[in-house]
């Protein structure tokens, strides 16, 4: 071919593509997936794969929350996050030893829950003087005007960090409190029944109605929202300023919400659209790279073994079946599972040699029509080495083919990665959808109803194969007229 | 070459290919058995020198305790097969294999510990599941592909086409997930685990059993008939322009007769190919979906021998899919050649 028929060609054929609906509508998502997978870092995170696997890093995220746009969707409003930093923090000092830190939090009318949990950071203190050190009483006053005590003398130190909702102490103080009330009695911590603090949600009650002569197991079984204005008091003493420094400018406030971002959170926490996002990288990489090495592969082989023919045709094609007939996916798994550290490049090379089967079948049958004509025989006659004839004659007679075969088995390669990173054989240093799937399946998400969880990955490898799949018809229409793929 | 020749050549093939692939599999299950055997065979030489070689060590002194230590190793070498050089066990393993001989699983599972058994539990519920769900997406595929074709460009025909193509690209375990979330949790039509209830006997059996189908059938149909009905619509629509049928419409024959009569006819060899190979893939279930469910079929087993180390279970499964495999080649190659007599002439009598 020369290089003038070639621009020709590709003309026509861009020509011709224009005129494929489905394949320009294939083009348009494959551009935005590439865009979204290269800009993964910079709409994101810039180094989320390290982040994803450290639980601590999302501690500050509600766990298991639906994303924040599902309100629209929903009579019963879940409130987002909210997260205070100094400069929305009232901080006053009514004397020398005393700081008060005030938070306004709104708990608007509609909503359904107040926040999940209300945690508490960034307290800097320098210690010179540990006999006299700092400490903290923390409020909840609510719109009805109680005040909750939630913690009282708190010792303050560096690392202090106030989890109301996971602090079984902080717990127990809202039990007393709702007792105090409804009941109008005191009681101490031993009479607070354990499993009832450390299994049902305790923060909610504290934005719910309480009164006298109402059942505290009601409330928290069954809490009512009291809307309104809600003030969180810190109210931190230190006995020695001198000495003991206490340093607010760090400090952070955040009342998890009921909803979270985009996509909102799985079970530790982490942000799922960040992971979503993410996931596109090694999906789009691995079907192209599958796709593209087996089929190469697939056509040389066949070609080669047409061209061939006779014993070395007969060899060929018994290592082509014995390849076919092992069971790909459970050796996979155990393949994967033995190897222990799994790379992306492992993947990609496991996936070729259990895939290039089908394709050099194929091209070897297409080949033997192809070796049958004059051109071939004269190509032989003037000299040509069988190399030459294979790769200069025969194989770009099945170039076009080749291309619709790539974008067709595209899906199939990114469906076999995300099925094995389902199973945990994946490269643990990545963040793939599967590998999401996995999570979610793992923690039982189909079964307690964690649709933001299960939906979005799926439906990313769904959008994935169907943009290379109407590229891939698309081609196949225009390249290939007569030969109807089975 | 005359088709009886054909096909005693085809079996033989078969049969060549399986014993390769029997060998490749032993040579890959007896390294993963050696390598757990090994530190299992370390870790009860450890306990032994804790407790019993302590005691000689004190009673009877150190040389004893080197003696004993080396003999206790060597009875736990033979145990654990340790003492054979590997390619004499990979050996005994594909031999003991063809005979059908896969030995036991150090765990029972399915009440049993002979791994002959345990497959002939399984294989009946993946039959259950996955042969119902492809006769069904089998006969609606081949009806809706048919009607696609005859209505080409039609309002039906590109909804079909772009239904297939979505459910081309969707995993099915993840629809799996999806339908339990939608019509298990939200709805609650379904069971949230296809795991079936010993207890029940008889009727009730029945109806547990049925209920606990409904879902993965449906999952299964769902994502693949629309495949099937575009490969159908493909080659009907490829047979409908060839000349005899353009002979067929001129001489008057009925529509109806041509499409189902002349066209599926001609049409039948690859569908038929495609037909052998769905059942008998149905046989091996699959592993994820049948993870999903939680049901109780072939899948599943492969996992959990997968999981508790099982190679003899392993191995037994492999094969078991292979011979399915290989079974449905010849079988595809003795109906392709039996349904069109070129294959037999022309290429593929210089296989």
């Amino acid at each position: 071919m020369r290089w003038v028929d070639i621009k020709e060609g590709f003309k026509e054929f861009l020509e011709e593509f224009k005129r494929e609906k489905t394949g320009i509508a294939g083009v348009i998502l494959l551009v935005i997936l590439v865009l979204v997978a290269l800009t993964a870092p910079y709409t994101t995170m810039p180094d989320l794969p390290t982040k994803w696997r450290s639980s601590a890093y999302w501690e500050d995220n509600p766990k298991n929350v639906p994303p924040s746009w599902y309100n629209m969707f929903t009579s019963q409003k879940l409130v987002p996050q909210q997260i205070y930093y100094v400069d929305n923090l009232k901080i006053s000092h009514p004397s020398d030893t005393e700081t008060v830190i005030e938070a306004d939090y709104s708990f608007p009318e509609g909503y359904y829950y107040g926040p999940q949990g209300i945690i508490i950071r960034g307290l800097n203190v320098t210690l010179k003087a540990p006999s006299q050190a700092p400490t903290m009483d923390i409020y909840l006053l609510r719109p009805d005007g109680k005040k909750i005590p939630l913690l009282k003398d708190k010792q303050l130190s560096s690392s202090t960090t106030i989890s109301i909702g996971r602090d079984s102490a902080i717990s127990t103080n809202v039990y007393i409190w709702m007792v105090n009330v409804t009941e109008g009695r005191e009681i101490t911590p031993f009479e607070v029944p354990l499993e009832t603090i450390l299994i049902s949600d305790m923060v909610a009650p504290m934005f719910a109605k309480v009164e006298p002569g109402m059942d505290v197991e009601k409330i928290i079984e069954n809490p009512e929202p009291l809307w309104g204005d809600y003030k969180l008091i810190l109210e931190v003493k230190n006995p020695a300023p001198k000495y003991n420094q206490v340093d607010y400018s760090n400090i952070k406030m955040s009342f998890l919400g009921r909803s979270y971002g985009t996509m909102g959170t799985d079970y530790l926490g982490r942000d799922l659209w960040a992971g979503i996002i993410w996931g596109s990288r090694v999906s789009l990489t691995i079907g192209v790279l599958v796709s593209v090495l087996s089929t190469i592969i697939g056509l040389v082989y066949g070609v080669t073994s047409a061209y061939l023919g006779g014993n070395s045709d007969e060899f060929m094609m018994r290592i082509n079946e014995i390849f076919a007939s092992i069971p790909s996916l459970p050796i996979l798994i155990l393949i994967g599972a033995t190897m222990g550290h799994v790379t992306l490049w492992f993947i990609v090379v496991l996936l070729v040699i259990f895939g290039w089967m089908g394709i050099a079948r194929i091209a070897r049958s297409m080949a033997l029509q192809i070796k049958e004509q004059t051109y071939i025989e004269a190509a032989r006659a003037l000299g040509a080495g069988n190399g030459r004839i294979i790769f200069k004659h025969i194989l770009p007679q099945l170039l076009p083919y080749a291309f619709a075969v790539i974008a067709l088995s595209v899906p199939g390669a990114v469906i076999a990665e995300a099925s094995l990173s389902f199973l945990g054989i994946g490269d643990p240093s990545a963040v793939t959808w599967g590998q999401i799937l996995n999570a979610a399946q793992a923690q039982s998400a189909t079964t307690k109803g964690y649709w933001w969880w299960v939906l979005p990955p799926g439906l990313g490898i769904a959008v994935v194969g169907l943009t290379f799949v109407l590229i891939g018809t698309a081609l196949d229409k225009i390249l290939n007229p007569r030969l109807r793929r089975l | 070459m005359g088709y009886l020749k054909y096909l005693v050549f085809r079996i033989l093939n078969a049969i060549l290919v399986l014993l390769i692939v029997t060998f490749i599999i032993s040579a890959l299950f007896v390294k993963v058995a050696e390598e757990s055997n090994q530190s299992k065979m370390y870790e009860e030489l450890m306990q032994w020198e804790r407790t019993e070689g302590a005691k000689i060590k004190q009673t009877q002194g150190i040389e004893a305790f080197e003696q004993a230590k080396a003999a206790k190793q060597a009875s736990l070498e033979e145990k654990y097969e340790l003492n054979i050089p590997y390619w004499e066990k990979v050996y005994n393993k594909a031999v003991r294999t063809l005979k059908l001989d896969f030995g036991t699983t150090s765990m029972p599972i399915f009440g049993t510990n002979n791994v002959s058994d345990i497959i002939k539990v399984a294989v009946p519920r993946s039959i259950l599941l996955f042969t119902t769900a492809t006769i069904i997406v089998i006969i609606l595929g081949l009806f809706l592909g048919v009607r696609a074709a005859r209505h080409a460009g039609s309002v039906f025909d590109r909804s079909l086409s772009i239904f297939a193509l979505l459910t081309y690209s969707l995993p099915m375990w993840w629809t799996g997930m999806m339908f339990l979330l939608i019509f298990a949790f939200k709805l609650g039509w379904f069971p949230l685990s296809s795991m079936f209830d010993p207890q029940l006997t008889g009727w009730e059996h029945v109806k547990d059993v049925l209920w606990k189908l409904a879902l993965p059938v449906f999952t299964y149909v769902f994502v693949v008939f629309g495949g099937w009905a575009w490969t159908t619509r493909n080659i009907m629509i490829g047979t409908l322009q060839e000349d005899f049928i353009m002979a067929a419409k001129a001489k008057g024959v009925p529509e109806h007769k041509i499409i189902y009569g002349h066209a599926l006819r001609a049409a039948a060899p690859p569908i038929v190919t495609m037909i052998i190979f769905a059942l008998l893939g149905s046989l091996g279930g699959a592993i994820i979906s049948e993870l999903v469910f939680n049901y109780p079929g072939m899948g599943r087993l492969y996992w959990v021998a997968l999981q508790q180390n099982e190679t003899n279970l392993l191995i037994g499964l492999t094969y078991f899919f292979t011979v399915l495999y290989l079974a449905g080649v010849v079988l595809a190659d003795m109906v392709y050649g039996f349904l069109d007599p070129r294959v037999k002439v022309g290429a593929s009598a210089k296989m």
